[in-house]
């Protein structure tokens, strides 16, 4: 008899962002998105202990991050946290039952009635503002 | 601890942050960008007990958040008694961890221990 577990896909099915549309595109940006803020959450942590060593070892720590490079990855960190913070909310919405429409009998081609024009507007409108946020970031950092 | 229980509390810390490191992003733009992190204005921001308390409560919110939020993924990857417990404890142990080590920093600043 056949395993179970062979209708698993592991890692590979959970980063596969095609298939279900951009509710899917949205579950991969979130868990994408909250890691990456996760491991820049422990390094500002980290860079921040840096003050422990006075003047000198703060300005050298900060001096590795004043740079092109450091600029962009910051860039980067804004547009995950805008992202996952307007999807989040969205998510908690739909948690609470606010814009996943009302119970219907199940008819053919059984659309969910949770995967609205309302919340597929909810992930664009992350993504946009995400990209506006990213945007700015890249102007207070660059313009000075 | 009942998993509707847990993820109120990742619902609560979320939107508690957003307002928090709202706060704090607007504290770096207050003045220009650079001269927000030279090491006097970010020593006179730690010493102002209000918001090194703010800091503080910023780093509990967000290390419960980060690691519940990598717990979640962890067990959608895969399941079993044992695996599970194994990485609910991790991240317990990681997050208790991370703001120890974020705590030191604050209070360190804070109380001139530089």
């Amino acid at each position: 008899m056949a395993n179970q577990d062979e209708n698993k896909e592991g890692i590979g099915g959970m980063i596969n962002p095609r298939r279900y549309g951009i509710e899917r595109v949205a579950y991969l940006l979130m868990r994408l998105s909250g890691l990456g803020l996760l491991a820049y959450f422990i390094g500002h942590i980290y860079e921040t202990s840096s003050i422990l060593k006075g003047q000198i070892g703060w300005n050298e720590f900060l001096a590795i991050t004043q740079t092109n490079a450091g600029h962009a990855i910051l860039a980067i960190v804004i547009a995950m946290c805008v992202f996952h913070t307007v999807n989040g909310i969205r998510v908690m919405l739909g948690h609470g039952g606010v814009g996943v429409g009302k119970p219907a009998r199940p008819d053919y081609p059984y659309i969910p009635a949770s995967q609205n024009i309302r919340h597929k507007m909810g992930i664009y409108s992350a993504i946009i503002l995400a990209a506006i946020a990213m945007m700015y970031g890249l102007a207070v950092m660059f313009g000075e | 601890m009942r998993e509707s229980i847990i993820m109120k509390i990742h619902y609560g810390t979320a939107l508690a942050a957003i307002a928090l490191v709202a706060v704090h992003i607007l504290m770096r733009l207050t003045q220009g960008f650079a001269e927000s992190l030279e090491y006097d204005s970010v020593i006179a921001n730690y010493k102002f007990l209000p918001y090194a308390g703010m800091l503080e409560i910023i780093l509990i919110l967000l290390s419960i958040h980060g690691f519940n939020g990598l717990r979640v993924i962890l067990l959608e990857l895969k399941q079993g008694q044992r695996y599970e417990k194994a990485v609910s404890y991790g991240c317990v142990a990681a997050m208790i961890t991370l703001i120890a080590y974020g705590s030191r920093t604050i209070i360190m600043v804070n109380t001139g221990m530089t």
